[in-house]
């Protein structure tokens, strides 16, 4: 089976509309993030999160029932989410309420109690972050974020050259800011784990984009005559059916670790999602047009330094 | 040619059967029927078979995860004389900045003396005034508060430790987290209440008279009676492992025993797991190999005094009562039995040594008869210092020193002289830390002696200051997971991978007929492998984790596709198969190196950086790339060498 034979698709002088589609993207996605700001997680905002499981035995209880339970109380006007189906939900508590954090759940569990006395539940889980915690986290995530780009910055000039490092950032900040903005759009919460999925997607994303730009040293090496267009080109062209394929088995793995991976997962499982999609797109799209760009207009008439190594 | 991939074809099979003998005990402990894993517990193999299984974390097996902070300025303001009202002036300044975020503190440190050292010196004050019994000089004041904090922490270590300890976790982690820090992990704890009250009390150190010993020895002996009248006809242990567990209601029991023969059997003391004292727990281990029952009784003894016998004869000065630390579980179950409690008088209770020692090949730990009123508490102590005795009787053997205030000294006085040739019991945490003889009237300076070592009574001295902790502990985080969330947990990450990787295997399949079939089998193998270097070195299986191996699932395909696209752009230029082979594996070699080190370098600053379930998901998606290096490159280029050695093949299923 196969999906395209040969394909000789000309993507490099669509460029202008990828460049339209991802630029609109992007704006969207900085206006929303500036707006409203992404939705941080218990890590980094710092409070108390408690997760409880009603008996399915006594019917299913509504976000509303819940949240009136706590009307009078200290705790009034905290944040009553459901955590994947009608008896589980998720009550937070603001750092600021004015309540010790561990006396937090024992008052919730106290109010449940008191208040619902004709239902059961079960602690199914507690966190509790003080603020001086979630700040150093906050700290610490930006640090790891930047060594990782670093590194793999370093690693990619080392092992091909300066504008293709310049390229793969383009590819980056393209694949990171669209996937953060449909997540927050979406009403994911960013956590730490998801700032795994985050730093995962740039590996991925990455490993897309070097497998063009590895098709693309090895063409510059045997086709000397052809301008740097068709390269790219021809390149991306040749490598079209793997990156279908990986990107269709990864997308089918991460898709199925949404929809069955649980609910603890669920926001990981969908930053994974969308950058799989946009990490695919951008490969083809931005990291190697890219290239191009940097190279009409800053390397003159000249070739890329590539062209003319042995190596 | 041949030679070498035989050599190659014995590694892969090496590898695959180490793989499969490393996680043998996991697919042994997780296809086990409720029923053979109580009978595995009572024979004291689970734990051994838990240790060769895969590593759950928090957030699948349930647990509890905290971190601790030392509230410095709580112990610094604890140290200080002379406060008055500028004082708490620039305390509560100080305590503003430690609580901002590290860049809007006047100065960038983490370091809580620095912010009180600027504050102090920008309002002109000498640290001097306020702790003048610190140092001369501002450094020597800071150095000195330094030492002091340092020393608050080990001691709240040390009370920690001796807490969780009790409370018997199978196990508990309890490290230091930078200077400040205490990080606790509790796995598979299943009142996560409780445990976080133990570990929030603060300590109690107690003296408290012990019960005399005729008196202790009438009550053990009353026990012992009401135990052998209950078993009644002696059964055969073997029968007492099976017998139902025991539901001792005490107003039908003695029928229902006699009728069915309901005893407090080896089996029964031993089946109920859930909360196993480490030390127990290694204990079985070693027991079970040399005797059937993991009790340590002397059989004839225990036929006609079954309490007193698992108490053990050995008896000597100072150590009246002791048990075999196998038995202490047994001991404590009968202790809590309703009919036994009215046997023990209420202003009495039974409270076991914190030390335990060894004589013949056995560890012992003592029991006292305590009452249970204090009559004095860790409030009014001031000191504790270890040292050498100086008095005629403890010349040169080690010693701990306690200095109490006016009013302990006063209540200490009057206690003693009414109860001289007594022994008073130095309590800390409910356990016996010392059961000195009261030998005259005391003051408010005393001595322990009768201590062993020298680090024992440093470690008395820790404990006894600890008991007076200056500094209260915060808990700074707190994840609490429970058992039902991780079972969902660990079924949904199942789920997901099965169905992960029955799409992608079929879809090889499909796409690339036999070179697929090829492929598909390098992906089992990697799945394996992973899973066993998760076995083998002892790393931790968190949910991200799970998701880190179903990721790699898709990902590690990815090698494979690229040499199979490769090989297909070989096959169209005309090129023989195995021609075709041999430049598709060696032309898709760099690309895949690259892309996986770009990948593998996130990982490892994601494991640098990340906390527990992160630093799962790194090590799992790390080890993934790496193994799939191996598979989907070393084993499937020698399944085609083997495929393509047989005949030439003129056309390749790819």
């Amino acid at each position: 089976m196969q999906f395209f034979k040969t394909p000789n698709l000309d993507f490099v002088s669509k460029r202008r509309i990828a460049y339209f589609i991802s630029g609109g993207l992007i704006l969207a996605s900085l206006i929303t993030l500036i707006i409203q700001g992404p939705n941080y997680g218990i890590d980094f905002k710092g409070g108390t999160e408690i997760t409880i499981r009603f008996l399915v035995d006594e019917g299913e209880i509504s976000i509303n029932e819940i949240r009136d339970v706590f009307e009078g109380t200290p705790l009034e006007g905290n944040e009553i989410k459901s955590f994947g189906s009608s008896v589980d939900y998720l009550i937070y508590i603001e750092q600021e309420k004015g309540v010790d954090n561990t006396e937090a759940t024992q008052l919730v569990y106290q109010i449940l109690t008191e208040k619902l006395p004709d239902k059961t539940f079960e602690k199914l889980g507690e966190d509790v972050i003080g603020p001086r915690i979630g700040s150093e986290l906050r700290r610490a995530t930006i640090i790891a974020s930047i060594l990782a780009l670093f590194l793999i910055l370093v690693y990619i000039g080392w092992r091909f050259e300066l504008i293709f490092s310049f390229g793969a950032i383009i590819a980056l900040f393209h694949d990171v800011m669209i996937t953060l903005g449909i997540f927050t759009i979406m009403g994911y919460e960013l956590s730490l784990k998801e700032i795994a999925a985050f730093l995962t997607i740039i590996g991925y994303s990455l490993n897309d984009t070097i497998v063009v730009y590895d098709r693309i040293r090895e063409n510059l090496k045997v086709l000397r005559s052809e301008t740097l267009e068709t390269i790219i080109n021809r390149s991306i062209n040749q490598c079209l059916s793997r990156t279908i394929i990986t990107s269709l088995t990864t997308f089918v793995v991460v898709l199925v670790l949404f929809l069955f991976g649980g609910q603890v997962i669920k926001g990981f499982a969908f930053a994974m999602l969308i950058g799989v999609v946009v990490g695919t797109y951008s490969s083809v799209f931005v990291a190697s047009p890219a290239v191009l760009e940097w190279q009409s207009r800053h390397g003159g008439k000249g070739r890329l330094k590539m062209a003319k190594k042995k190596k | 040619m041949r030679k070498n991939s035989l050599i190659k074809t014995i590694f892969v099979l090496v590898v695959v059967f180490w793989a499969l003998y490393a996680l043998y005990p996991t697919y042994q402990l997780y296809t086990m029927t409720p029923e053979a894993k109580i009978k595995l517990e009572d024979e004291g193999k689970m734990v051994s078979l838990v240790d060769k299984s895969i590593r759950l974390g928090l957030d699948l097996q349930g647990g509890m995860y905290l971190i601790l902070e030392v509230d410095l300025p709580a112990l610094l303001e604890h140290l200080a004389d002379g406060k008055d009202q500028r004082f708490e002036e620039l305390m509560t300044r100080v305590r503003s900045d430690f609580e901002m975020d590290i860049n809007d503190r006047p100065v960038h440190t983490d370091d809580f003396l620095k912010l009180l050292e600027y504050r102090f010196s920008e309002a002109g004050v000498s640290l001097k005034e306020y702790w003048p019994d610190e140092g001369d000089s501002d450094k020597m004041i800071l150095d000195k508060l330094k030492d002091e904090a340092k020393d608050a922490m080990d001691r709240s270590m040390e009370i920690l430790t001796n807490r969780i300890d009790q409370f018997g976790v199978s196990e508990p982690s309890i490290q230091k987290v930078g200077a400040h820090r205490i990080l606790i992990q509790l796995p598979g704890i299943s009142d996560p209440d409780q445990a976080e009250t133990l570990i929030g009390k603060t300590a109690q150190l107690q003296l408290r008279l012990l019960e005399k010993t005729e008196v202790m020895n009438r009550i053990l002996k009353r026990i012992d009676e009401t135990m052998a009248r209950e078993r009644g006809s002696f059964a055969r242990p073997a029968e007492m492992i099976s017998a139902e567990a025991d539901k001792d209601t005490t107003s039908q029991q003695s029928e229902t025993i006699e009728r069915k023969d309901k005893v407090i059997g080896i089996g029964d003391l031993f089946g109920d797991a859930e909360i196993k004292d480490m030390e127990e727990a290694e204990m079985d281990e070693e027991e079970s190999t040399a005797s059937d029952s993991t009790l340590v009784v002397d059989e004839r003894m225990f036929q006609s005094n079954p309490f007193l016998a698992l108490l053990g004869e050995y008896r000597e000065k100072g150590h009246e009562v002791s048990a075999p630390v196998e038995n202490i579980k047994a001991v404590n179950r009968i202790l809590e039995r309703d009919d036994i409690k009215k046997i023990i008088p209420p202003d009495v209770e039974f409270v076991w040594a914190s030390e335990t020692y060894k004589r013949a090949d056995r560890t012992y730990r003592d029991l006292f008869l305590l009452m249970k009123e204090a009559k004095l508490t860790g409030e009014y102590l001031i000191d504790a210092k270890e040292g050498v005795g100086q008095s005629a009787e403890s010349a040169g053997r080690p010693i701990v020193s306690f200095r109490l205030n006016r009013q302990g000294a006063r209540i200490i006085g009057s206690v003693s002289k009414k109860n001289i040739n007594r022994r008073l019991a130095i309590v800390l945490d409910n356990r016996v830390i010392s059961a000195p003889s009261i030998r005259s009237k005391l003051g408010a300076n005393n001595q322990i002696t009768g201590i062993g070592s020298m680090d024992e009574a440093r470690m008395i001295a820790i404990v006894l200051k600890a008991g007076a902790l200056p500094a209260p502990v915060r808990i700074e985080q707190k994840k609490t997971v429970g058992p039902s969330l991780g079972q969902d947990s660990i079924h949904s990450g199942q789920m997901a991978a099965l169905i992960g990787i029955c799409i992608v295997v079929l879809f090889m399949i499909l796409y690339y007929r036999m070179a697929g079939l090829v492929a598909d089998f390098a992906l089992i193998m990697n799945l394996l492998v992973l899973l066993a270097v998760l076995v083998q070195f002892r790393f931790v299986l968190t949910l991200p984790g799970v998701a880190g191996v179903v990721l790699t699932i898709g990902m590690a395909v990815d090698a494979n596709v690229l040499v199979f696209e490769r090989i297909r752009e070989e096959l169209r230029t005309g090129k023989t198969v195995r021609a075709s082979i041999d430049a598709g594996y060696s032309r898709a070699f760099t690309t895949i190196l690259d892309a996986n080190i770009t990948t593998l370098l996130t990982a490892l600053v994601l494991y640098q950086f990340g906390t527990g379930p992160v630093r799962g998901f790194a090590v799992t998606l790390s080890i993934g790339i790496l193994v799939s290096m191996f598979t989907a490159l070393f084993v499937t280029r020698l399944i085609f060498g083997h495929i393509t050695a047989r005949k030439i093949l003129t056309k390749l299923s790819i």
